[in-house]
Parts: C-alpha cells; structure tokens; sequence
C-alpha cells in the first residue's frame, strides 16, 4: 500500500536531506512562526498529561479508578498521536532555511506576492486638431519603499505614433530630454544612473512597444516623465477614431528558448528564442487589476477634439464617457475618472449624416521647408460583385481564452452569414498547429456552411501562436485543372485573419505575408482588449488589405459590417498622385510612395515636402471593370496645420525600413538616425534621454531595480496554466480534533478531581 | 459543564473522522481505481470507476525509488484530485507535455523525496511503459508563475504539488514541481516489469546518493 512505503521512506529521508535547490527561501522569522505557533500543542500536551497523570497516581482507587484508569491510558495515547503527528511540523520548521535564495520576481521569502514599490499613475491628454492629434503622456512613478528605486516599465503606444519629446519632473524642476542614437542614449543613461543623478530614458522596441527607465528614484518621492507624441486619426466610413492603449496582451514567442541557464522570470515570463531574440524586452510581467496597489496603474484620459467642424456624436465603445461641448470644441473624460489600464481607450467621433468630409489639406511651414497632408475620399464606386473564395482563419491560441475568443467566433459566425451561393469559403483554425475545415475550399451550400457554424461554435482557445503555417495554409493556391482555372481566375480571393496579434515575430511575418500573397487580400480583424494593433494593420498593408478592430460583443456588429461591404464592393486599384510642378524632389519625397488599392470608403493620404500650397493634386486610379476614375483637389484651400513634419518623417523612416525589407537587406541605420535626429523623433535606432546635472543619491545607498507589470487585458485568462489547488484541510482537521480530544480528556479529569 | 463537555468531545471527533476521511478515501479510492484501469486497458475506452463518477483513470504513474504506484485520473478539479493525482495537460503523443497534479496530504506527498536522477515511469492507456528520469525540483509561487506550455522541452513530465510538505494551510500560494525528462534508458529497463524495479530500488537509491554526493 501506498502510504505504509511512505511512513519508511520518512525514516529513510532525514528531513534535513538535501533541501531543493533554487527555492523561494523563507526567512527566518516566517519560520519562527510556524514554530511558535505549531509547537503550542506539544509542549503543553506532556505537560497538562504529566500533571493528570501524577493526580491520579494519588487518587484513591475505587470503582470510579477504573474509568479513570482507562481514561488516562486513552489520553496517553491521543498525546502520543498528537506528538507524532505535529512533530514533522516543526522538524520541517526548523529545517530548510539553507534553501537557495529565491530568483522569483515580485515574490518574498514568505512566497507573498510583493506589490511592486513603484507606484504607477498615467495622464493621457490628448488633443485633437484636424487629422492630427498630439497627446501628452505623463507617467509618474511614485516610490512608496525606503531604498532608492530605478523603475523599468514596458508599454504600448498608438501603432503609427511619432514620439518626439520627453521631459523629466523632479519636484519642481523640469529637465528636458533630446534624442540620442540608441546605444548612445543607453550609455548616457547608464553613466548617469551609476553616479547618482536624476535620469530617464525611452526606448523602442516595435513600432508599438516602448520601454521607460527612470534612474534614482528617492525614496518616497516621485518622478514623472512627459512624453509627446502625436499620432494620424484614423477616418474611416464617415466615422473617425482614435486609441489610447493601456496595456499589452501578452504575447506568444515562436522558436526554441536561447537561454539554457534557469530561466529567471525576471524582467517577464518570456526568454528570448530563436525567433524572438529580444522577446525579454517585450514581454513585461502581466499580472490581475487586484494584484497591484489600488491606486496603481490608474489612468486620466482627456480628449480635446476640434475636428474642424461640428460634430453629430461622440463616442466610445469601450468606456462610458461624458462629453462637453464648447463650440467646435468637444471635451471628453471618462465617467468614472481614472480608467483602470487594463483596456485600450477608443474614442470614436462622427460629423452629422451629409456633412462627411470627401477631403481635406492641410500645409505648414518647417525651417522653410513647406509639407503638405492631404486627404482624398474616393466617391462610391457602382457595384459589380464578383464571386469570392473566402478564407476565414481564426487565432484559437491560449492568449485568445475569455472573452476574445466567443468575440472572434461572433464576428465569424457574422462573417459567414455575407457567403453567397456561387462563393467558395474555408475555416482555419490554429494554435500550435493549423486545422482547416475542409481539405480545400468549399461552395457555399447550405450543407457547407451549416457544418462550418458547428465547426465554429465548438471552437476553444488553448496552445500556442504559431501563424506562420496558418498563413501559409490560408494563402496556398491549390493546384487546379485548366476548366476551374478558368472559372477560378475571375474569383475574388480573399483572407480573413482573426486575432490579436500576441505574437513577437511580427517582421518575419510580415516578410511571409508578402512573399506568400499571390492574388490574395488579407484582412484583419483585431480582437480583444489590447490587441497588437501594429501587427494587425501592417498585416493588412502587406496583405493588400484592410484592417479593422471589435471591441466588444456589442460594438462587433458596426465595424464588421462595414468591413465585409468593403469586402464586397470592387477595390480601386493602381492608384497615382500627381503633385502639381511635378519635379522629381516632389515625387520621391511624397509618401506613401506606393499607395495600396483603396477599399469603400477608405480615404486616401498623402504626404509631402517641397511643394507649395498651389495649383492642384490630381489622383488616379483604375475600376476593378476596367473603367478609369480621376479626382482632383485645390491645394489653395489648405488649412493650417501642426505636426505634418514629423508625420513626414515617420512615413520617410517607415518607407525606408519597408525598402530594406523588400529587398531583404539591413535598414539604412545612419540615414534613419539623421533623420530622426533631425526632426526630433524616436525611431528603432534613436531614443530619448534626459539627465539631471546634478548627482542626488550618495553613492553607498543602493539602487534597486523594480520591473513594474502591466496588468492582464479585460476580459482575457491568463495565457498559460495556473497551478492547481493541491492541498486539502486534512491534516488541520486531524489535528484540530486531536487538540480537541485532548483538551476535553484533560478537562474531563480536572472534573472527576475536583468534584469527586 | 458536562454538555458542552460532551459537545466539546463530538465536534472534536467529528473533525478527527472528517480529517481522516481524506486519506481513507485516498488510499480505497486507489484499489478501485486499479480495477478501473484494467478494465480501461482492456478494452482501451475510458472507463469510470464508479458509475457516477466525474473522471476516469488515464495513466498510471510509478515511482520505483519510493516504491509506490498510483493511478492517474482525468481533470483536476477537486473530485479527480480527491480520488487519485489529475492530468492537466494529455498524454496524447508519445513525446507529448503530461503535467500531474496532486494533493501534497495523500497522493503526492512522496514527492518531498524525489531527487534529481530518480526515476518515474508512467503507463498509458495502451500498456506502454514510458521512463522519466527526474531532472530538477524546484518551488515556484502559482500566483506570480504559470506554467508556460510552449516553453518546455517536449517529452516532459511536471508533477506539482502543493508546498510546503507539512503546511496546515489548505489555500497557500507554494507549489512544489518536479521536472522530469523522458528517460529511454530508464524504458528499457522498464520492459522486464515494475516489481523487478521495485527490488531493485534500493541499489538504484545508492547509486544516485554517490552521484548527487559529488
């Protein structure tokens, strides 16, 4: 049996044999109270025993000595088995000490969660000016310990945000940051950590991920860092929008681990792959809303919205909102004032019903340079439908479980609803590995689409994120005979990807994307929420596509109907801007070099250097029957606008990291820090950094570092699995009913003594 | 004073026998579950011990060393775990991730003394005999720490239990884990049957003590 080979093993195995190494170390006085406490019952047991038994030694016998007798001798034996039973307790107590140091982050000795000691606070205040819009985002981190603190925090950005300030707070004095090439940047900050003096440094690690570092906290006091960036609203079927992201999903990393050393858990839950060789740096400890102090990871949010025209509503879909209105000017903030950072915030605005704006241009005037932004919506095009072969492929991996997951089966449960009879569809599902429905793409029969709704509804998130093979799968072409291919050239192929894009191998993705498209038109359609919104619209981009985002079961019907008429309604393609003077310094400073195809009601934007506000820009393009359509728009009329340099900018760096892709080289680094440098803006090559001039903390106080968690996404589990509960109240019922079984024979015979 | 005496001595006992209740039911659940899983195997589909229970065996797990075998029940939730240690993850694929859990008061409490190089061996459904050899212990907070599937090796065996061994408290965050690595050395030697390894424990405990001793 079982547990008689277990009590000889206990004697087999001293309790001092070699302690499991890398433990969580309790400290001593955890153990002291184990001690203290467990070690009551025995200690008082022989005694209160002893006592009993040397009265009833002296008792006189009688018929009641019997009982007595028997009593003691059943006492004696619940004292033996009380002692057996709570010995181990304190043996394990005192043992065990010279466990390992703990390597886990945010754990003591006592295996207690420690809160961070950094106090977090955020304060968004965005405003909105046209198409642009400039936010302020000041972090403060408040050291709440008494040791001076160097606070790391990870966090997300708006996709195509161009970051270009950062100043530092101390008390009252306000240092101002400048931007460094990167690995300079590194050292300034480095140097001036270890002597002493106030520093703070931000960092790009995607497009989309940023890391802060704030040097020499004391302690006690707080530091904020001011960080500007300005980011294009996004305008779209007469609806315009705009993110403010809060949190990160935590995100999947392909390859086999680097590092072979234990892992660390330290900075996060992810050690660099094969794949993902900085995953560490973008994979911040995710932990629940409960686990930090009630006034951490709290955020302000304020929008100031002039959208240059009056407004039908303002809206958003993730958070109740109240709104003010002043003018042109609309004011809006959270009901509830600060926002828990667990969801991204959307906010939505919309102009009334006819007064949608079909263009717009805007000029301003750098270092005497003239930039134009200009913004063209393409009339509606007639609609001639095509028939389609649809593939949808759904992200079932473990970061999709909770919320994200019945969001994603809704939307396409919606999506198959837009099948027609005559269109061809399939379903690929994947996690670790892909599943496909059908072995090839299917009529849409009522038979078909009835098994794919089953198919469907019993999908689960659990696994890994393993897209590559998805992607391939979904963007193979099948190998036809010369009938089909005939009836399948003028089939409109089309791919819809759902997920959230928790992954950290964006860019070989994206190299897949566009070496495996052929015909395709990948689609994206974010899910969750925080999802990686970088990865969802650059997927688009170089899937020829579109990209939309769901934030909830009840936002989901608008954005994925819109979605899915676009789909539908034919695409302009070869697209072609013609700046007036056409000079050759005009065309290859107008960006996006290439325009993608424009999808109903998508506008059009351009930027430019160089070009004065006259004459006209002219647009092209080609109907999906062959029919041409042209628009043109006066230049004359631009409005005045702020920021369009620094868009410029960052549409130059990004059209130069997409060159180096397409032709599979590095990026040109020195000319992308030129610039970046030039205009005052953060890029992977260049961060920014700002350092007080004098030192603050003496060199023999030590300077700890505290890597603080982003808090898991609303509505999302956990991507991997918790440890189950695995203990049971047994022993502490046995031993309460021992200690209870004791006391009452103990009291039992203090009675038969006292009244006999 | 004698009525709350008496009171006093019932609900003591109560919680004696409600207490000891766990561990009976551990070990007699274990002789029904053996049935169980022969007749699983023989006729390879799961098979429940008793008609109305909610899990059914899926492995059995031995470990030589300690000399002690148990099976090894689907799910845990607290009524698999109640019964017998409960898969969390399959034994589906021959290199496939198997993490176990168990309650450190019954099923699992030998695990305090594995030690890295013992040897564990588990059946499938199928017969089989699949050796692990132990590759590390380690403590790990289950609020701060999950287990991360993609990152571990395939051809792994987790077994957790709660921690610290001879803790009251049922709620604690602590879990013990032991890792283990598939062994085929460990298999081969597994052909010739359990109990032969069983005899052989004690040579085998020796010649770990000098390994770990260097």
């Amino acid at each position: 049996m079982m547990f008689s080979s277990l009590s000889s093993q206990h004697s087999a195995f001293p309790f001092a044999a070699n302690p499991p190494t890398r433990a969580a170390a309790a400290p001593p006085e955890t153990r002291c109270e184990y001690v203290r406490v467990r070690s009551a019952p025995p200690s008082m047991a022989p005694h209160g025993f002893g006592r009993g038994f040397s009265r009833s030694r002296g008792l006189s016998a009688g018929c009641s000595g019997r009982v007595r007798r028997f009593m003691e001798g059943v006492s004696l034996w619940m004292a033996m088995l009380l002692v057996l039973f709570v010995q181990p307790l304190y043996a394990e107590a005192n043992t065990g000490n010279e466990d390992s140091a703990g390597t886990l982050h945010f754990v003591d000795g006592k295996g207690q969660w420690q809160e961070p000691a950094l106090v977090l606070g955020s304060e968004f205040d965005v405003r909105v000016s046209g198409l642009i819009a400039d936010s302020k985002l000041v972090r403060t981190f408040k050291n709440t310990s008494d040791d001076w603190r160097e606070g790391v925090f990870v966090f997300p950005l708006p996709e195509k945000a161009s970051v270009y300030g950062l100043t530092m707070k101390v008390g009252e004095r306000t240092i101002v940051g400048e931007v460094q090439p990167r690995a300079e940047a590194k050292k300034t900050y480095e140097t001036a950590r270890d002597a002493g003096r106030h520093a703070a440094k931000v960092e790009q690690q995607r497009p989309n991920v940023f890391t802060t570092r704030v040097a020499n906290i004391p302690p006690g006091a707080e530091v904020s860092v001011e960080l500007s960036y300005q980011q294009l609203v996004s305008y779209r079927d007469g609806v315009f929008e705009l993110t403010a992201p809060t949190t990160l999903t935590p995100r999947y990393m392909p390859g086999e681990p680097l590092a072979v050393a234990p892992q660390q858990w330290q900075g996060g839950w992810a050690v660099p792959t094969t794949e993902v060789l900085d995953a560490d740096a973008i994979s911040p400890f995710t932990v629940d809303v409960a686990d930090v102090a009630a006034d951490s990871h709290r955020a302000s949010v304020t929008f100031t919205i002039d959208a240059g025209l009056l407004l039908a509503q303002v809206f958003s879909p993730s958070h109740a909102v109240a709104t003010q209105q002043d003018g042109q000017v609309v004011t809006v903030e959270p009901q509830a004032g600060d926002i828990v950072m667990n969801q991204d915030f959307v906010i939505r605005w919309q102009p009334f019903a006819g007064q949608e704006p079909g263009a717009a241009v805007f000029h301003q005037q750098w270092e005497g340079e003239d930039y134009l932004l200009a913004m063209l919506v393409p009339g509606r095009a007639g609609k001639a439908r095509l028939p389609r072969e649809l593939t949808f492929v759904i992200d079932t991996s473990g970061s999709m479980a909770g919320e994200s997951i019945r969001q994603a089966r809704e939307a396409l449960q919606l999506g198959l609803e837009t099948l027609l009879p005559g269109d061809r569809f399939n379903v690929i599902q994947f996690n670790s590995q892909p599943h496909a429905l059908f072995m090839q793409p299917e009529m849409a029969t009522a038979n078909h689409l009835a098994r794919a709704r089953q198919y469907v509804s019993r999908l689960k998130a659990d696994g890994g994120t393993e897209m590559a093979p998805a992607l391939a799968l979904a963007l193979q072409g099948q190998g036809k005979t010369a009938g089909e291919q005939a009836d399948e050239s003028t089939r409109v192929r089309q791919v819809v990807f759902m997920t959230d894009g928790a992954v950290g191998n964006e860019s070989a993705l994206f190299d897949q994307i566009r070496r495996q498209l052929g015909d395709h038109r990948l689609f994206t359609v974010a899910i969750g929420s925080a999802p990686n919104r970088h990865f969802m619209r650059e997927a688009a981009r170089w899937g020829r596509g579109s990209y939309t985002s769901v934030q909830d079961l009840a936002d989901m019907s608008g954005p994925l109907a819109r979605l899915f008429a676009a789909m539908e309604a034919p695409v302009m393609t070869d697209i072609q801007v013609t700046w007036p003077g056409q000079s050759g310094a005009a065309m290859e400073d107008s960006f996006p070099q290439r325009s993608g195809d424009l999808f109903q009601g998508e506008p059009l934007l351009q930027v430019v250097r160089g070009v004065p506000p006259a004459g006209a820009l002219s647009v092209s393009g080609r109907l999906p029957g062959g029919g041409n359509w042209q628009q043109s728009l006066d230049l004359q009329q631009a409005a005045s606008g702020t920021g369009l340099n620094r868009y410029w900018a960052r549409e130059k760096i990004d059209s130069l990291l997409d060159d180096a892709r397409i032709e599979g080289q590095e990026p040109d680094k020195e000319r992308i820090t030129e610039l970046a440098v030039a205009h005052n803006l953060m890029s992977p090559y260049t961060s920014f950094v700002a350092v007080d001039k004098t030192p603050v903390r003496a060199s023999e106080s030590a300077l700890l570092q505290d890597n603080l968690p982003t808090l898991l996404p609303a509505g999302s589990q956990p991507g991997m699995v918790r440890y189950p509960q695995t203990a049971t109240f047994a022993p502490l019922m046995i031993a309460l009913g021992l200690l209870g079984l004791m006391l009452s024979a103990a009291i039992a015979l203090l009675q038969r003594r006292a009244y006999p | 004073m004698s009525r709350s005496l008496l009171l006093l001595i019932t609900s003591s006992a109560m919680l004696l026998v409600f207490g000891l209740w766990v561990p009976i039911k551990a070990v007699v659940a274990q002789e029904l579950l053996e049935i169980a899983w022969a007749e699983s195997q023989a006729r390879q589909t799961e098979s429940r011990p008793w008609p109305w229970a909610d899990t059914w065996p899926v492995a059995k797990l031995s470990m030589p060393e300690l000399g002690g075998s148990m099976i090894v029940l689907a799910g845990v939730h607290g009524e698999s775990l109640a019964f017998g240690p409960g898969q969390m993850m399959g034994v589906s694929g021959p290199d496939s991730t198997v993490v176990i859990a168990g309650h450190r008061d019954t099923h699992f409490r030998p695990l305090e003394h594995l030690e890295p190089g013992n040897e564990l061996q588990l059946q499938r459904r199928d017969g089989r005999w699949q050796g692990y050899r132990v590759s590390a212990t380690r403590i790990v907070d289950s609020r701060s720490e999950f287990i991360d599937t993609h990152q571990l090796p395939a051809g792994t065996l987790l077994l957790v239990t709660c921690y610290p061994f001879d803790s009251m408290d049922a709620g604690g965050p602590l879990r013990y884990v032991v890792e283990a690595r598939i062994d085929d050395a460990a298999r081969v030697a597994n052909i010739e049957g359990v109990h032969s390894q069983v005899r052989l424990s004690p040579a085998v405990l020796d010649e770990i003590d000098t390994v770990a001793g260097l």
